[in-house]
Formats: C-alpha cells, sequence, structure tokens
C-alpha cells in the first residue's frame, strides 16, 4: 500500500468506527445489556455472595477486588460480542453492502469496528470501575499495573470482538445472535468465577485448568492485587487467540464477500 | 474506436461469457456478453428475476462471477476489486441507508469511507445534497424520508468521489413522474457533460427507449437483443398504419387497399390498421392508392414499433406482465409523507 492508499485505509476505518458511536451515543440504550450482567454480578458479589471471602482458604486481600477481575473480563468481552451484534445487523439490513463498496480494502471495516469497540470499551470500564468503588472495592496495584489490568480487558475484547464477527461476516443476520454470545458466556463461567483457582474441586477444575479465560482472570486478578503473576501466560495467550480468532473473522469477511 | 482514444478514456465495460450460479438457486446469470462505451448510458432492460441485479452486483465486485470475465474502466472485477472500486459508483435496487443518520451524515460518512481529503469532505456533501434537491432535508433522519427521497441521496452518495463508471439498479422504480424526470435529467448531465459512463437496469420500456444510447435486452439469464433503441425497433419491429375513412361506408374498401400494404392488427374505435410489411417509405404509395380510390381519410397515422415488440419477437413474450408482480407499465405517483420538502 502506498500513502495514499493507507490514508484512505484508515480514513474508510475511522469513518466505520465513527458511525458505529455515532450509533451508540444517539441510541445509549444499547449500553444497558452490555451492563446488565457484569452489574448483576458485582451486586451479587456485594451482597450475600461476600461471605465467599470470610472462608479461611479464600487468600485474596478483597473480595470485591476479586470479583472485578471477573467483571472486567465479562464487560469488555461481552462489548466485544455486541460488536458482532452490529455487523450481523449492518449486513441483514443493507449498510454491509455501502460499506462493502465504498471501501477499496475491505479489511478495514473490521479496523474500523475493533476501534469503535474500544472506544465504547472506555464507558464500560468507567461505569464498572465507578460502581466497584462506590461498592468499597480497595484498589493495590500501582498505576502500571492497573494499565496491564485494563490491556488484558481490552485484549478479551478483541478476542471476543473477532470471535464475533467471524460469526457474523458467515450468517449476516441478527438470528445468529446467539452463536457470537453462549460460546463467550460458557468460555468466561467455565472460569475460576466465584473463587480462586485453587479452590476449584469436581469436573470444573480440569476445565478451568485449561480455558484461556482463566490466565487472562488471573493475571487481570494479581495485577489488581500488585502482585502480578502469570503476566505473561495471560498475554500470551491473548495473543494467540487473537492472531487465530483474526484468522476466523478475515476469512469470515472473504465469505461475506463471495456470498455478495 | 482505435487503442489511443481507449486509452485516454478508459471507462467502459467489458463483459464476456459471465455467468453466476447460485448455490441450490438457478443460473441466475446465464452467460452474456456486453461492451458498454466511455460515456455511454446503457440500459439494461428485463423482467423482475432476469438476472440484472447478479449482473449488477458482479460488475460492482460485489459478487464474484461462477465464469466468464468482467472488466470495469480496464479493470478485472475478480482480481483488480481494489481498483474497480474506487473508479464506480453505485446505487442499488435497495437503497443501504442507516435511518439513524441523517442525509448529511450519510455524506460524511461516504466521503470519508472513500477516503476524500477532511478540508473537501463537508463541500461535497454540501454540493451534492444541493444537487439532488435534498437541501431542506439534510438535517432530518433519513428514517423519514420517502422512497424518491431516498433514491436522490442515494444517487447523491455514489457520486461522491466523482466515479468514472455508474451503476444504477433500476433507480426509478417508485418514483413519481417528477422524481423521474429529473434524474434522468441528472444521469444525462452525467454522462454529457462529465463523460460518465452510465450502466442503468430499468424494467420500463420507456426508460431504456428515452434515456439510453443502447440498450440490452435481457431475459432469464441471456441477453436477447442488443443496440441502439432505433437499430432494435427497425431490426424486428415493423411500424403500422392506422387510417379512419370520413364515410364508414367505405370501411371495406380501405381494409382491402390497407391489406395489400401489410397484415392487420387491433385498431383503436372505428379505425382501421396494418403492420407494414416494409418500412415507412410505403407511406406515400399508401397515401396515393386512397386518393386514386377517392377515399377522403378523417386521420392517418403512423405507429413506430415499441421495445415491447422487439422483446416479443425475441423472446415470445410481452415485457409487460413478464415479471411476477410489477408491470412495464410506469408506476402512480407515490405519497410523500407529510411534511417531506
Ligand atoms: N442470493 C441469491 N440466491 C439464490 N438465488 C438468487 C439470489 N439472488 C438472486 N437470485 C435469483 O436469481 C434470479 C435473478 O435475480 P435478479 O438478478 O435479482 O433479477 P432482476 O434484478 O432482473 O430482477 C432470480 O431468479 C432470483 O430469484
Ligand atoms: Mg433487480
Amino acid at each position: 500500500m502506498n500513502d495514499s492508499g493507507q490514508n484512505m485505509y484508515f480514513s474508510a476505518a475511522r469513518a466505520v468506527a465513527w458511525r458505529y458511536l455515532h450509533n451508540l451515543y444517539s441510541k445509549p440504550a444499547v449500553f444497558i445489556p452490555g451492563l446488565v450482567f457484569p452489574l448483576f454480578f458485582l451486586a451479587a458479589f456485594a451482597g450475600g455472595l461476600s461471605a465467599v471471602g470470610d472462608t479461611p482458604r479464600f487468600d485474596y486481600y478483597d473480595f470485591t477486588a476479586f470479583q472485578f477481575g471477573f467483571i472486567l473480563i465479562q464487560a469488555s468481552s461481552l462489548a466485544g460480542v455486541f460488536v458482532g451484534f452490529s455487523i450481523a445487523a449492518d449486513f441483514e439490513q443493507g449498510m454491509g453492502r455501502r460499506l462493502m463498496l465504498a471501501t477499496s480494502r475491505r479489511s478495514a471495516i473490521l479496523l474500523g469496528y475493533a476501534a469503535g469497540a474500544a472506544l465504547r470499551l472506555i464507558v464500560v470500564w468507567v461505569i464498572i470501575t465507578g460502581v466497584s468503588l462506590l461498592a468499597g472495592m480497595e484498589v493495590r496495584g500501582n498505576g502500571y499495573d492497573l494499565a496491564g489490568m485494563y490491556m488484558l480487558g481490552l485484549l478479551s475484547n478483541v478476542v471476543a470482538l473477532l470471535f464475533s464477527a467471524g460469526i457474523a461476516f458467515r450468517f449476516r443476520s441478527l438470528q445468529a445472535g446467539p452463536l457470537m454470545q453462549m460460546p463467550v458466556f460458557i468460555a468466561l463461567f467455565l472460569a475460576p468465577v466465584y473463587v480462586p483457582q485453587d479452590l476449584l474441586t469436581g469436573w470444573i477444575e480440569p476445565v478451568a485448568r485449561v480455558n484461556p479465560v482463566t490466565a487472562l482472570l488471573n493475571g487481570a486478578r494479581s495485577l489488581m492485587a500488585g502482585e502480578p503473576t502469570g503476566i505473561l501466560l495471560a498475554y500470551g495467550v491473548a495473543a494467540g487467540m487473537i492472531a487465530l480468532l483474526g484468522i476466523w473473522a478475515l476469512r469470515g469477511l472473504r465469505k461475506a464477500e463471495m456470498a455478495g | 474506436m482505435g487503442q489511443g482514444a481507449r486509452k485516454a478514456q478508459p471507462n467502459g465495460i467489458e463483459v464476456e461469457g459471465l455467468v453466476r450460479e447460485f448455490k441450490n438457486g438457478p443460473r441466475a446469470v446465464d452467460g452474456i456478453d456486453l461492451t458498454v462505451e466511455p460515456g455511454e448510458i446503457y440500459g439494461f432492460l428485463g423482467p423482475n428475476g432476469a438476472g440484472k441485479s447478479t449482473t449488477v452486483h458482479m460488475l460492482t465486485t460485489l459478487l464474484p462471477p461462477t465464469a466468464g470475465s468482467a472488466r470495469v474502466a480496464g479493470l478485472d472485477v475478480a482480481t483488480q476489486g481494489a481498483e474497480v472500486r474506487k473508479m464506480i459508483g453505485a446505487a442499488l435496487q435497495e437503497a443501504a441507508l442507516d435511518p439513524n443518520l441523517t442525509g448529511r451524515e450519510h455524506m460524511k460518512l461516504q466521503t470519508a469511507l472513500h477516503g476524500l481529503p477532511k478540508a473537501q469532505r463537508a463541500r461535497r456533501g454540501d454540493e451534492l445534497i444541493e444537487r439532488v434537491g435534498l437541501s431542506d432535508a439534510a438535517d432530518r433522519r433519513v428514517g423519514g424520508y420517502s422512497g424518491g427521497m431516498k433514491r436522490r441521496l442515494d444517487l447523491a452518495l455514489a457520486l461522491v468521489h466523482g466515479p468514472r463508471v455508474l451503476f444504477l439498479d433500476e433507480p426509478t422504480t417508485g418514483l413519481d413522474p417528477q422524481s423521474r424526470a429529473s434524474l434522468w435529467a441528472e444521469v444525462t448531465r452525467l454522462s454529457v457533460e462529465d463523460g460518465v459512463t452510465v450502466f442503468l437496469t430499468t424494467q420500463y420500456l420507456e426508460e431504456a427507449d428515452q434515456l439510453a444510447n443502447r440498450v440490452g435486452i435481457i431475459d432469464a439469464g441471456r441477453i436477447a437483443a442488443e443496440g441502439t433503441p432505433a437499430a432494435l425497433k427497425a431490426e424486428i419491429g415493423r411500424p403500422s398504419v392506422e387510417v379512419l375513412p370520413v364515410d364508414p361506408a367505405r370501411r371495406p374498401e380501405a381494409e382491402e387497399i390497407l391489406l395489400r400494404f401489410g397484415t392487420a392488427v387491433p385498431a383503436s374505435g372505428e379505425a382501421l390498421s396494418v403492420r407494414l410489411n416494409d418500412g415507412i417509405e410505403v407511406l406515400a404509395a399508401i397515401v396515393r392508392s386512397f386518393d386514386s380510390a377517392g377515399i377522403e381519410l378523417a386521420s392517418l397515422g403512423l405507429n413506430e414499433p415499441t421495445l415491447d415488440d422487439v422483446f416479443l419477437a425475441k423472446t415470445g413474450r410481452h415485457l409487460e406482465g413478464a415479471g411476477e408482480a410489477d408491470s412495464g407499465e410506469m408506476p402512480l405517483p407515490e405519497a410523500e409523507p407529510a411534511g417531506a420538502a
């Protein structure tokens, strides 16, 4: 790509991101579904379930902070899934064709959605962090730790976004919504959500051990505590999934091109 | 046209053996060949389901061909899609618009998608909105636009990057006569003044006849006939002559004379009509025959053949009523919603 080609590419991506955000902020209700689950969890944990934190073998310093790790990864992933919904809706309603016709390099469309999603994510983070702090969350990590933690949130967002975009490009219909959402939900809950990994027992223990979400979750929690452990693993897992799902999403885009 | 001239203005379309077969579906386009000269308005005429939109989708790189090849502005649609898209603009049959955005916001989106320099975007958008007569509605959401307004906006959007080839898929279907006339004028201006090549599909005979320099008639995925409207009509349809004798008692005699020149066809009211065996050059002989028989005529009319006659001759069916739902008749004007301007 030459210079002017590059300018065109990023201009198209910015245009896609602009529209995504414009439609989001003109209908703020769109934020609600992506926040309902994370905030519900926060409320549930702050209430009755916080008793878990009093059990002797629970060795994390603060139960709300422990849950925040999960809420951050969950809210960030869900925000990524909702981008898949937007892509599917665009193809269902015809805007997909406008984007396909007007962009000379079509991967700019995917980049644009991803950029829009990242900006949307900032709002989500502000809300869940604010509510958690109000609920009395204690933060031990320093600025670098926290930046690393939010970065893991961003990476989970990209992972979920690429996964659901791949489905959206293949089905080009909102009917594929559950196909985007369910696997992400299942992966999230097959991780050490309520208690640290060491305390897991039964069938979930081996599942959680190989679940990539576990690495992200443990990494985020250790950063929140200011005692980073398993960070390389967390970032490595995220990078690997982004590479694989990036291919999945771009192949989906090719499929959408073939289908007209 | 020589090679040099083609290089200087390489915005034609060349299609060879183009095929599109849908999975579990029909061979929607079944081996078509056509050439559109630079700056020409090409009318692609055919009934519903003939394969017009599928052809447009292949030529605009939205759909890869199953077989055959197509070059738009000298670029291969299958292998040079990104370059083709820089050269073309398209307004598809179902205008792809976002009901949440205003007309002006659509312009902003489209100019950015095409990578126009930031400084030019707003001016270009306003200029085109003005040109299609949407200035008053520019800041309203498209969800509240009438069908005609959406089509005009879609056309304006297709023009933002100054495309050299323009694809319009049934641009006037459902438009009121006024909107149709202004769209025809704009298409003609683009072709004549800007040298834009226009590939336009239509189900309307009148549109192909009046707007297009050349017409391709498509039926069931194949090109049934191609040429200028005049040449097509001259090739197939012969004109008919209709006369009305002043004295009704002399009708049988008049009919006898007319039948020497052609075969009887239905006529209006008391008149008599024949489809001529030869061209209009026999008109003088017809007039002389009535004169020498002393039959006075109240009226004498010459009816040129229509593209429907051409369609009938090539496919054995009338274009009108050939489609599933739509007829070839121009539709009644659609009602604009209250407050639309
Ligand atoms: N995506 C598709 N899958 C299957 N069949 C299709 C598809 N698109 C169009 N067709 C079929 O191809 C034929 C030509 O359609 P189309 O090109 O839309 O015709 P036109 O635009 O002339 O009305 C029709 O029989 C239509 O049903
Ligand atoms: Mg069509």
